[in-house]
């Protein structure tokens, strides 16, 4: 787990690079949560919410690929913003819970303003 | 009753929270509150959005389409001695005018400069629990002020006292927030919303964009080590709403704007339907994550109210809320 979630980092950097143009990655992490959700997170900075707009599938395709990898199936993949800008600090899949599926996942509009929803499982 | 509904901020929230007022016939949701721009000033809250003014006016236009009023909360408890000076005098004065001309309903502040300020522009002035009144006399010195709705400090969600001199003392409306668990009588309040209103806005250079949540940590700390303090917290059931409307209370607010669109509209719905079977955690805007540590049946709570609205608030006398927490309380395991 610890290699593919090295090398889950360094892909991610790497294609989403080649998208757009430099981005640093300075930390994935696999996350077990109290309600019973778990995940993939990627901390990421110079990827703006446009970027991911234009490449929401390929953006998924490299997620799902990478969280696959990890154990965590990506039945929901979101980006967070950082608040009050077009800056994306965060890529994450979801694999989750039955309260998150309704709570979270459950809306028509994204959960919160600063969440941009690139893949949600039907 | 009329209730006012948090709105994340994002136009498809609105829709959706509206979508579901109508579907359900929730007649007694008649306002809706967003933050306004950080640019001009913080809020109590962490902006997850930054509504630029045509943003504002478009989604105000299409709340008022479906009859629902739209308030901007510009509750920063601190502004820095910015807002005092000319050039911040003239930057509230000019975003004021626009937010009138974008046809807002009625703005609410915490800072008291503002609520003078707001009595020149047709707009509701809604002074902000943030403002912190909590007695009949510091609600007459906001009414003076050009208050034309008090949210009453939460922590005197139970002093019916207090709460029924207040109604009396003034001529305006009285609005209580229903979903707030924070501490009674917590020791950070002050200094936490002075932090928030900080770290909110974006017209403060000097203010680090992250500082660690020192108070939030120790609030949560508190509650795992005394979860009676759960108890102790100044919200409201659903079903007790009716023990306001007797004293003259008719405004409720729900707490949220933070929180996901789906519980939003749960708790939307609950209040509206002023009924709830239970984690009572599961419907306070704070301090939401205790619920996957701790269960709170709220039919367990009935008539607790009663007690509630008697109590001296002298806790190490009284403990009814430390028995009511054994006999109420479940840790979830």
């Amino acid at each position: 787990m610890k290699g593919e979630l090295i090398e889950g980092r360094r892909r991610l950097e790497d294609e989403l690079g080649k998208l757009v143009g430099n981005i640093f990655v300075p930390e994935a992490k696999i996350f077990g949560m109290a309600c019973g959700c778990v995940g993939f997170a990627a901390d990421l900075r110079g990827l703006r919410s446009d970027d991911v707009e234009v490449f929401t599938e390929k953006i998924n395709v490299i997620l799902e690929e990478i969280s696959g990898s990890v154990g965590v199936k990506p039945e929901f993949i979101y980006a967070r913003k950082l608040p009050g800008s077009e800056e994306v600090v965060v890529l994450t899949t979801r694999e989750l819970c039955e309260r998150c599926k309704r709570e979270f996942a459950g809306s028509k509009a994204p959960p919160r303003p600063d969440i941009l929803v690139l893949k949600k499982k039907r | 009753m009329r209730l006012t509904i948090p709105h994340p901020g994002h136009f498809s929230a609105l829709q959706e929270i509206i979508e579901a007022k109508e579907a359900e016939g929730l007649n007694d949701v008649e306002e809706v509150f967003m933050g306004g721009s950080p640019d001009v000033m913080g809020s109590g809250r962490g902006v997850l959005h930054a509504p630029l003014l045509d943003e504002i006016k478009e989604q105000t236009e299409y709340a008022h389409q479906h009859g629902i009023k739209m308030n901007i909360t510009m509750n920063a408890t601190c502004a820095g001695g910015h807002h005092l000076s000319l050039e911040g005098y003239k930057m509230f004065e000019w975003y004021f005018g626009e937010l009138n001309k974008a046809g807002v309903d009625a703005v609410t502040v915490a800072e008291p400069y503002l609520v003078e300020l707001l009595h020149d522009f047709p707009m509701k002035t809604i002074v902000s629990c943030l403002a912190y009144v909590d007695a009949p006399q510091r609600a007459k010195f906001f009414e003076e002020l050009g208050a034309d709705v008090i949210t009453v400090d939460t922590n005197i969600n139970r002093h019916f006292d207090l709460l029924k001199g207040i109604v009396k003392a003034v001529n305006c409306e009285i609005r209580v927030i229903v979903n707030e668990g924070c501490l009674y009588r917590c020791p950070f309040r002050y200094s936490h919303y002075n932090l928030a209103s900080h770290l909110s806005s974006l017209d403060q250079p000097r203010t680090p964009l992250f500082a660690p949540d020192f108070y939030f940590d120790k609030c949560i700390s508190i509650r795992l080590r005394e979860p009676a303090q759960i108890i102790k917290s100044a919200w409201i059931r659903p079903e007790d709403l009716k023990e306001y409307e007797a004293i003259g209370i008719k405004e409720f607010k729900l707490s949220g704007r933070t929180k996901t669109v789906s519980w939003i509209i749960d708790c939307m719905r609950i209040y509206s339907k002023r009924s709830f079977k239970g984690n009572v955690l599961d419907i306070l805007d704070c301090p939401q994550m205790l619920r996957y540590m701790f269960h709170i049946e709220n039919e367990r709570l009935e008539r607790s109210i009663d007690q509630w609205k008697a109590c001296k608030k002298i806790c190490n006398d009284c403990g009814y809320c430390d028995t009511l927490t054994k006999e109420a309380l479940i840790y979830l395991k």
